[in-house]
């Protein structure tokens, strides 16, 4: 799995890191919050589709990962364990938030992120104008479309085509059956297919 | 027992192999069309990643600054809760309970000792210093039974009695 480290972090086995942060060791803590916090980010990014909500749940599920590492056993990895952490939050919040909109769906109101151009994931050279108003476009009719999906299914879809997370892993992260993220994986897969299929075919 | 759906899944992610494969392929109506359902799901989860891996996070470093300060808040604060609830330890409470509860029991129960019945009713007390004649009355019986409540109540319940002997006057 992809995380942000440097060799000289990477020396630091994540079991070791977990094991100083249980000794109260908050720079051990922030290594591993170095090492996640843009994946974090980028996941609860992707499900609630607003930069300030991304910002604040993911800083809401490291001070809970922080309050509860000493109940960590390392019978998953520190990666999962996060993860799980990160989806109940958000969960959570989607949840309360749709209660609160009186069961309506998910706010539209899309607020699109410029991408950072010194991200390493991105490209050098900025796009054209157009080029900036079609990814906008096609940014915007995902979101869309993820929107319209449950928290569990977005959680899911993206669990395995962004972060490309295993069925156990995600069902770890989920606490649930993986034969339950198999199914979900289905449905949310055909709803995607239907509502996206004339964007992705004409890219 | 997988659910086709479960199947279907598994079959897509490349999961699904030997005979597992070849029966689940079997089963399906229409292979043509299952392979080409797969390549458009396979094309649509390529397209996610493209589009939505690219988030960045804007300033990471104010990101661990700002959490940095939330964790040291944390602790702070944990650290005076900890200070103002020292001596309420879960093992202090419960030997605290019992020593209440047993505080309770005992001041309960010198005070019931304590409790004086109310006086006995002239009546009554007449009743109890009778005696039945037992040449007169072989199988007389009398039974009282009495409340002492505040409420007084009295029952003399007899019975094979012939008769109330002289000094008995009811009141």
């Amino acid at each position: 799995m992809r995380t942000e480290t440097t060799p000289a972090q990477a020396d630091v086995s994540e079991l070791d890191l977990v094991r100083q942060c249980q000794a109260g060791d908050t720079e051990a803590f922030d290594q591993l919050v170095t090492r996640y916090r843009t994946r974090v980010f980028a996941m609860i990014y992707n499900m609630v589709h607003n930069e300030q909500d991304a910002w604040d749940l993911a800083q809401d599920s490291f001070v809970k990962a922080w309050k509860s590492i000493g109940r960590f056993r390392g019978k998953s990895s520190f990666y999962t364990w996060i993860y799980r952490i990160v989806m109940n939050v958000t969960i959570d919040w989607l949840r309360k938030r749709q209660v609160k909109a009186g069961g309506a769906e998910f706010d539209d109101a899309i607020q699109l992120k410029e991408i950072d151009p010194a991200s390493k994931t991105v490209p050098k050279a900025d796009p054209l104008p157009h080029q900036h108003l079609e990814r906008q476009e096609i940014r915007a009719r995902i979101d869309h479309a993820i929107s319209q999906l449950s928290p569990e299914h977005r959680a899911v879809i993206l669990m395995k085509e962004i972060e490309e997370m295993q069925y156990h892993e995600i069902a770890e992260s989920l606490g649930c059956s993986i034969g339950t993220v198999m199914s979900r994986l289905f449905y949310a897969r055909k709803k995607l297919q239907n509502s996206l299929r004339d964007v992705y075919e004409n890219v | 027992m997988k659910t086709f759906e479960e199947k279907w899944t598994a079959w897509l992610d490349g999961q699904l192999s030997g005979k597992e494969l070849a029966e689940f392929e079997a089963s399906l109506p229409d292979l043509e069309a299952a392979e080409a359902e797969k390549r458009d799901a396979l094309r649509l989860g390529a397209f996610l990643k493209e589009q939505l891996a690219a988030q960045a996070l804007s300033n990471e470093e104010f990101f661990s600054h700002q959490l940095h300060e939330r964790i040291a808040q944390e602790r702070e604060d944990r650290s005076r809760d900890r200070g103002t609830s020292t001596w309420w330890t879960i093992p202090r409470l419960v030997w605290s309970g019992a020593a209440a509860l047993a505080l309770f029991v005992i001041t309960t129960v010198v005070l019931m000792s304590q409790h004086q019945p109310g006086e006995q009713s002239e009546y009554l007390t007449q009743i109890l210093n009778s005696r039945v004649d037992p040449a007169a009355n072989p199988n007389a019986t009398i039974y009282i039974f009495e409340s002492k409540n505040d409420n007084k109540v009295t029952v003399l319940w007899t019975e094979g009695l012939q008769s109330l002997p002289a000094d008995y006057a009811a009141k």
